[in-house]
């Protein structure tokens, strides 16, 4: 009795301890989702390591802010500028997958923000999806998001499983060595966030989108260095060749900046901190149309 | 003899799921919770021991990306056996400058708003006070945006 006792403690230290060491990132991976033998196979040797990469992916802004920008301009809610849910059978390549996942995420995130439950089940569809395509649908439990689609009074809930899901799917891609996967989903969602925008912006002109979408120029520069270390790969070449073309639309955007004055404040025992610098963005109606142009010439390549 | 090194196992057992219990995903939502009605953007897991050789701990950093006119929240959930509040640091893109911290004259705050006026590339830093081993889940929310 005691030797058994003995055998279950050290089975059970040595178990606890393994999951105490090992972080979050593995959760919910098996040896098979690690096999992705397409075109998304790391075949050359990164000019960046996986690390430095990891540290660049988290750097594309969330798709989520410019969804909340768009609806404090107060324009209705248009389902026309998504990407259909239906065109995920035209997408049979990991690189397409990985790309358009981005593309629905950030969809998604529009769709929540502007509390359109009705259609939030059919992109979490197509998500999941395109997730199971490219090894990673285990981080969207599919039940849990139906539920809270269809009930009104949980779509903060919604809202922020969904994005957590999104967290913890590219953390474990970056954490598997599939920083490729990952840059490829951040740009997706990255596009399609800057072409609804555009969408609005055309039929606003509001100045807070356009000066948005201007100061995203520092963004390309990342996703450049991102999408070049894969360059080995045709599809990824292709795709920075197009991102060239963005980045040079966006070369007259004149980004400054000024030193302000820094405050720190308690407002109701709560922190409050004022930035000491202010940038100021120029951009003429040409450059932001020829940005937008762009924008629309690369979304359709990904969607197409 | 025997007896003790069970009962040294069974606690190292006892500890080392207590410790994973207290910094998962409990203390996560109970960093959500505190997050209020902010829109949720990102979460950060702090997890910092020493190492043998070690007579501190140090700090973890994540690299973000922030939007100008836009004001954002920072909150963390400490773990319960924390003996120390953790300390979050917001600095530049090159990690020399600090732009706002959660310790300020001399307290320790479980939050920082921060009203963004620059978009850039930012480091988030966490740390113990006296590099004391901890805990804490941290998130990263938009309050709102500025016209």
């Amino acid at each position: 009795m005691f030797k058994k006792f003995n055998y279950l403690t050290l089975a059970l230290a040595g178990a606890f301890l393994l999951t105490a060491c090992g972080g979050s990132s593995n959760k919910g991976g098996s040896s098979d989702e690690l096999t992705f033998n397409d075109s998304l196979a790391n075949a050359a040797p990164l000019e960046l390591s996986e690390e430095v990469m990891s540290d660049v992916i988290q750097n594309i802004s969330s798709p989520v802010e410019m969804a909340s920008l768009i609806k404090s301009t107060g324009v209705d809610f248009s389902q026309k500028i998504l990407n259909k849910p239906e065109q995920i059978d035209n997408y049979n390549t990991s690189f397409k997958r990985a790309l358009n996942l981005g593309v629905y995420s950030a969809d998604l995130g529009y769709i929540n923000t502007f509390d359109k439950n009705t259609i939030v089940v059919s992109y979490l569809v197509s998500i999941k999806s395109l997730a199971e395509g490219i090894k990673v649908g285990q981080f969207f439990d599919f039940n849990s998001l139906k539920r809270l689609a269809t009930n009104s009074n949980n779509l903060d809930s919604l809202m922020q499983i969904s994005i957590s899901s999104f967290n913890k799917m590219d953390s474990y891609l970056r954490n598997q060595k599939r920083s490729n996967v990952s840059s490829l989903i951040v740009t997706g969602a990255w596009i399609e966030g800057l072409y609804i925008s555009g969408k609005v912006i055309e039929q606003t002109n509001n100045k807070s989108l356009i000066n948005r979408m201007a100061e995203q120029k520092e963004i390309i520069n990342i996703l450049e260095i991102i999408l070049n270390n894969y360059s080995n790969q045709p599809n990824f070449a292709e795709l920075s060749e197009r991102l060239a073309k963005l980045k040079t639309a966006y070369q007259g955007v004149k980004i400054t900046t000024e030193i302000g004055e820094p405050k720190t404040m308690e407002v109701d025992g709560k922190l409050v901190i004022v930035q000491d610098e202010i940038s100021h963005i120029e951009v003429s109606p040409e450059q932001i149309t020829a940005i937008i142009s762009e924008i629309n010439a690369l979304r359709e390549f990904i969607v197409s | 003899m025997k007896k003790s090194l069970y009962s040294i196992l069974f606690l190292l057992t006892m500890f080392a799921f207590a410790g994973h219990a207290q910094c998962g995903d409990d203390l996560l939502k109970q960093a959500l919770k505190e997050m209020g009605s902010s829109q949720y953007i990102k979460d950060f897991t702090i997890e910092l021991v020493k190492e043998k050789k070690d007579l501190k701990t140090g700090y973890i950093k994540f690299s973000i990306f922030l939007n100008s006119n836009t004001q954002y929240k920072f909150n963390v959930a400490n773990g319960p056996a924390n003996t120390d509040k953790v300390i979050m640091q917001l600095k530049d893109k090159e990690g020399t400058r600090v732009l706002a911290s959660n310790l300020y004259n001399g307290k320790t705050y479980d939050e920082f708003s921060y009203v963004c006026r620059k978009a850039g590339v930012y480091n988030l830093l966490f740390s113990f006070k006296g590099g004391q081993e901890g805990c804490a889940k941290a998130v990263l929310s938009l309050v709102k945006q500025m016209p």
